[in-house]
């Protein structure tokens, strides 16, 4: 009698425990695979090291190189600051171009070490120089106009601008070879209303530069192309929202066409390392405390070689300030909030 | 002497029965009081997160029904073979926590809290044979067996 309630209880346990580990398995796919808006927060994937008072809000990113992050600024276009990510000096550094008297509107300034460029896509035109001078000479005018750029060898510039045949955005390379040459990739945007604002978003470029990328800001999306502007993937990320909620004017008098309300921002921002693609999210997913937006903003990263979703942690604000920008550079996940620098450490098995 | 012997041990069932019982509403009304920080917790656990929406109510609901079950003399043997079933269910859950998933989660609620997942395994190991013990000396055993079993 005791052996058949025995044998009856055995039954019952391996059921109930195939039942949980299959539970597991499906949970485990649906999350890394299939994703629908449930993120997952592992304990501490970055350490803060500190906050470092930069004085002013107007810094953006404009490299990296053995510990030392150069910030440009808006307010002051030939203006640099670098840090040491170890000691936290910083240094003052003045850049000098050859040419001043061209009508820069929109001058940016961007490493690819050991040159730096300076670049105004409204111009246009591209300054080059090294890093140990710091004096650029005008290097490329009037090859093409462009909304956004990033270096990504001596020779080889990422841009994004807009076809003068189809008036659409497309991605594009400015190469120097023996000339200049502009190659456009029409194919890679992908045009859902009016393949202009539709197909917003930013250029991605990893540390050593042999990828590329580009994070669509209204929809759930990213691409990886290899440095010749070949796509290699196109991704979702967890978000839901597969087609862009923006609503636009009829063309005025101007010819212009004008959003008529906010858009829904599906994703902020983006960087690329190694494998992975971290991507600043504003929105809340399904099992996300409502509160944590006040607080922090939430970094998504995913693994685009294993098509997969990763993890996600929060990039904590300092008051009421959100990071405005963030990249990472070998160890260093680095954020700009305010008028401070935030630095982090990352721990490396989570990004692998 | 057997009278006496037999009254201690069908007492000794009782008592362990009714552990079993406060264990299940302790629980279940634990998570049903802090239903946000439950859900908040099972959505970030790496074995469930999937399947949040309705295991929030599945996990509270049947540990209350279990509970109502040996509460109830002639569903006792069955509220003896789900509280034991449900035990594996959980323990087989913290292993694959501890062992096969990517992070570990913050753990449960109420007093439980305090335990690590090591004493939580000795913990549910001790129910699971309490739980054992009961179904083999379990006075409605027999007529039960016999018919549904």
């Amino acid at each position: 009698m005791k052996a058949a309630v025995f044998f009856k209880l055995s039954i019952l346990g391996v059921l109930s425990i195939a039942f949980v580990v299959v539970l597991f398995f499906l949970s485990e796919h649906e999350i890394h695979r299939n994703n629908t808006f449930i993120r997952r927060y592992p304990h501490h994937p970055i350490t803060k090291k500190y906050n470092l008072s930069i004085n002013y809000n107007s810094y953006y990113i404009a490299g990296f190189e053995n510990d030392h992050l150069y910030l440009g600024n808006t307010t002051a276009p030939l203006h640099l600051l670098e840090v040491n990510l170890k000691t936290k000096d910083t240094q003052h550094i003045k850049i000098k171009l050859d040419q001043l008297d061209l009508p820069f509107r929109a001058v940016s300034i961007k490493l690819a070490p050991p040159y730096f460029f300076v670049m105004d896509g409204t111009v246009p035109c591209i300054f080059r120089g090294t890093m140990e001078s710091w004096k650029a000479n005008l290097w490329m005018k009037d090859t093409a106009y462009f909304s956004s750029a990033i270096p990504i060898d001596s020779n080889a510039i990422f841009i994004r601008t807009t076809s003068t045949e189809t008036m659409q955005t497309v991605l594009g390379m400015i190469e120097k070879k023996k000339r200049f040459a502009l190659q456009l990739n029409p194919n890679l945007l992908e045009r859902q209303i009016d393949g202009v604002f539709c197909v917003d978003g930013t250029l991605l470029v990893s540390e050593d530069k042999s990828q590329l990328g580009y994070l669509y800001f209204y929809r759930n999306q990213y691409l990886i192309m290899n440095s010749s502007l070949e796509l290699r993937t196109k991704e979702e990320t967890i978000d839901t929202v597969r087609i862009a909620q923006i609503k636009l004017s009829e063309v005025n008098d101007q010819g212009e066409v004008k959003m008529k309300a906010p858009p829904l921002l599906i994703n902020k921002a983006a960087t690329l390392y190694k494998d992975l693609v971290l991507i600043n999210s504003p929105r809340l997913g399904k099992n996300d405390k409502a509160n944590m937006l006040d607080q922090a903003s939430i970094i998504d990263v995913y693994n685009w070689k294993k098509h997969t979703y990763e993890f996600s942690f929060y990039l904590y604000n300092i008051g009421r300030n959100k990071a405005r920008e963030f990249n990472v550079f070998d160890n260093y996940f680095v954020a700009l909030i305010e008028n401070e620098l935030s630095v982090y450490q990352l721990e490396p098995t989570r990004f692998k | 002497m057997t009278l006496k012997k037999f009254i201690t041990k069908e007492l000794l069932i009782e008592l362990l029965i009714s552990m079993c019982i406060v264990l299940f509403v302790y629980a279940a009304t634990s998570k049903l009081l802090d239903f946000e920080n439950f859900k908040v917790q099972i959505g970030q656990s790496p074995v469930l997160s999937s399947f949040t929406d309705w295991l929030v109510w599945i996990v509270p609901i049947s540990e209350l029904l279990v509970a109502i079950l040996l509460l109830i003399p002639s569903y006792r043997f069955i509220g003896l073979l789900s509280f034991y079933s449900i035990m594996v269910m959980f323990t087989t859950y913290i292993i694959i926590i501890l062992n096969f998933s990517d992070f570990i989660p913050c753990s449960c609620g109420g007093v439980l809290e305090k335990l690590g997942w090591t004493e939580h395994i000795l913990f549910n190991s001790a129910f699971i044979i309490l739980a054992i013990i009961c179904v083999l000396y379990s006075k409605n055993q027999e007529p039960l067996n016999s018919s549904v079993l």
